[in-house]
């Protein structure tokens, strides 16, 4: 049992990003990502870790510039992960002159 | 009465503005109610209860950008025709309206329809079945073009430009394709969309319709067709829209050299009607969908409502073109109540059959896997 606990309180660092690095990688998203392009292409994705390292390789490539990598990265892991299911998608309204 | 369903897709529809302060709610140029992927720039999914009718309507259409739609000055819009040529044209969009237009009914998908539904995920939009269409495109041949402006034998490729650029350092979207392809009789620069000038959001004044192709074929907003002995370099069509040369297992990564261009796509049918876990009564009920066979015509749709072990034929509309959808349809009447699987597969001229399991591939393109629903009848 004791060594269960201290396996965990080792662990948790591990398992889990602290929410105040996860804060940083949210203002870091919307600080920096929205420059280029909305969100929501972002929050529609559910990717392993790796995944979203390569993601943020080719930003970077293609001009990002991010200041706070890894709370970004704990960010979207922790939020995004490919463990959690896919999100049920907004419907838009009808534009005033569609359908007329 | 909302479902809970539509409750909460309300509520994600209206929180993320609400938080930016906006005061109207998400709506697209042109735009009925679609599935909201991304915004800006805008990525809208078809749901499937709109593919009732063989063209599908303008304002319900799907749209894929992959970067922010240009501003066109119509009047000062011209499309350029340069490299192997003897003639470089430099067109209007009047010069355009003055050659001879061609109608062609297309079906337009793009390489990711369905790849939600791949495992391991990959990233990507996270389109479910919607991400296709079918439309009746209007304008002129690219063969009269390419033979006006003294197409070389040497040209092997149409090196395709549209109106739009890619934000920072972002590359710019170009798209070759073969001049073979180009000189068929099918492929037009469309100016129209079922009967309408083409809409903005779907790349006025002029579309390059590639029927049969993936959508990343149909560049939008085309502005320059440079003829060419090599494909383009840059990342839209040296790296992008790729898929394997031959079947790699889930997750593995093939080399760049073992990859190839997509080109036609693959034989598919959805359903339309009823929707996925809708509830029935125990009367006669008309399933119905579309089925496509990328450059192929589509000869065969059979229907299964015992979760794939018997099939029977479904009716097919009556459009029978290359490149376009065909409607079908299956009478059903359940026989007992509860839960049923209902599957549908079709079968194109080239005698390709929808598979029971899509192969995967790193970037999750051509998913065609018979469709299913599930429906549970009441008694």
């Amino acid at each position: 049992m004791k060594r269960l606990a201290c396996f965990l309180f080792l662990a948790a660092p591990m398992l889990a990003a602290d929410a105040a690095t996860i804060e940083k990688g949210r203002a870091q998203e919307k600080r920096q990502c929205i420059q280029c392009h909305g969100l929501r292409i972002i929050h529609v994705q559910r990717l392993p870790r790796g995944a979203w390292e390569r993601e943020l390789d080719k930003m970077v490539r293609w001009g990002a510039v991010i200041t706070e990598r890894e709370a970004l990265l704990e960010y979207l892991a922790a939020n995004y992960g490919d463990d959690k299911p896919l999100p049920v998608l907004p419907r838009s309204a009808d534009a005033p002159s569609a359908g007329k | 009465m909302f479902s809970r369903r539509q409750c909460l897709q309300l509520l994600s529809a209206a929180l993320p503005a609400a938080r930016a302060g906006a005061q109207t709610p998400l709506a697209f140029p042109g735009k009925r109610s679609l599935l909201v992927h991304n915004d800006y720039p805008e990525d809208l999914e078809t749901p499937v209860e709109y593919f009732d009718t063989w063209l599908t309507p303008n304002d319900r259409f799907f749209v894929r950008q992959h970067l922010p739609r240009p501003r066109i000055d119509a009047a000062a819009w011209r499309l350029d025709v340069t490299g192997l040529a003897s003639t470089p044209l430099k067109l209007s969009l009047d010069d355009l309206k003055k050659l001879p237009q061609y109608r062609v009914p297309a079906t337009l998908e793009c390489a990711g329809n369905g790849r939600s539904n791949f495992r391991p995920r990959m990233p990507g939009l996270q389109w479910s079945k919607g991400a296709i269409g079918n439309a009746e495109w209007r304008g002129p041949r690219l063969a009269g073009i390419l033979k006006s402006a003294g197409v070389s034998n040497k040209a092997a490729y149409g090196n395709v430009d549209g109106a739009d650029v890619g934000v920072g350092k972002t590359p710019d979207f170009i798209r070759s394709i073969p001049v073979r392809k180009l000189m068929h009789e099918a492929t037009i620069l469309a100016l129209e969309m079922n009967g309408e000038p083409l809409p903005e959001i779907h790349g006025f004044p002029a579309r390059l319709i590639v029927p049969g192709w993936d959508g990343a074929s149909w560049v939008k907003w085309v502005t320059k067709l440079d003829l060419s002995e090599q494909p383009d370099s840059g990342f839209y069509f040296a790296t992008a829209y790729r898929y394997p040369k031959h079947p790699v297992a889930p997750g593995v990564a093939p080399k760049p050299e073992e990859m190839d261009v997509i080109g036609g796509m693959a034989v598919k049918s959805i359903f339309a009607k009823p929707a996925d876990q809708a509830k029935l009564k125990m009367v006669p009920h008309t399933l119905q969908g579309v089925a496509w066979g990328g450059e192929n015509r589509v000869v065969r749709v059979e229907v299964s409502t015992d979760a794939g072990a018997k099939w029977q034929d479904a009716r097919l509309s009556t459009q029978d073109f290359p490149f376009a959808w065909r409607l079908w349809s299956f009478n059903w009447t359940p026989a007992q109540p509860g839960y049923h699987l209902l599957m549908s597969r079709a079968t194109d001229s080239a005698g390709r059959i929808q598979p029971i399991e899509a192969l995967w591939n790193p970037s999750g393109y051509l998913w065609n896997s018979i469709d299913r629903i599930a429906v549970v009848v009441e008694a």
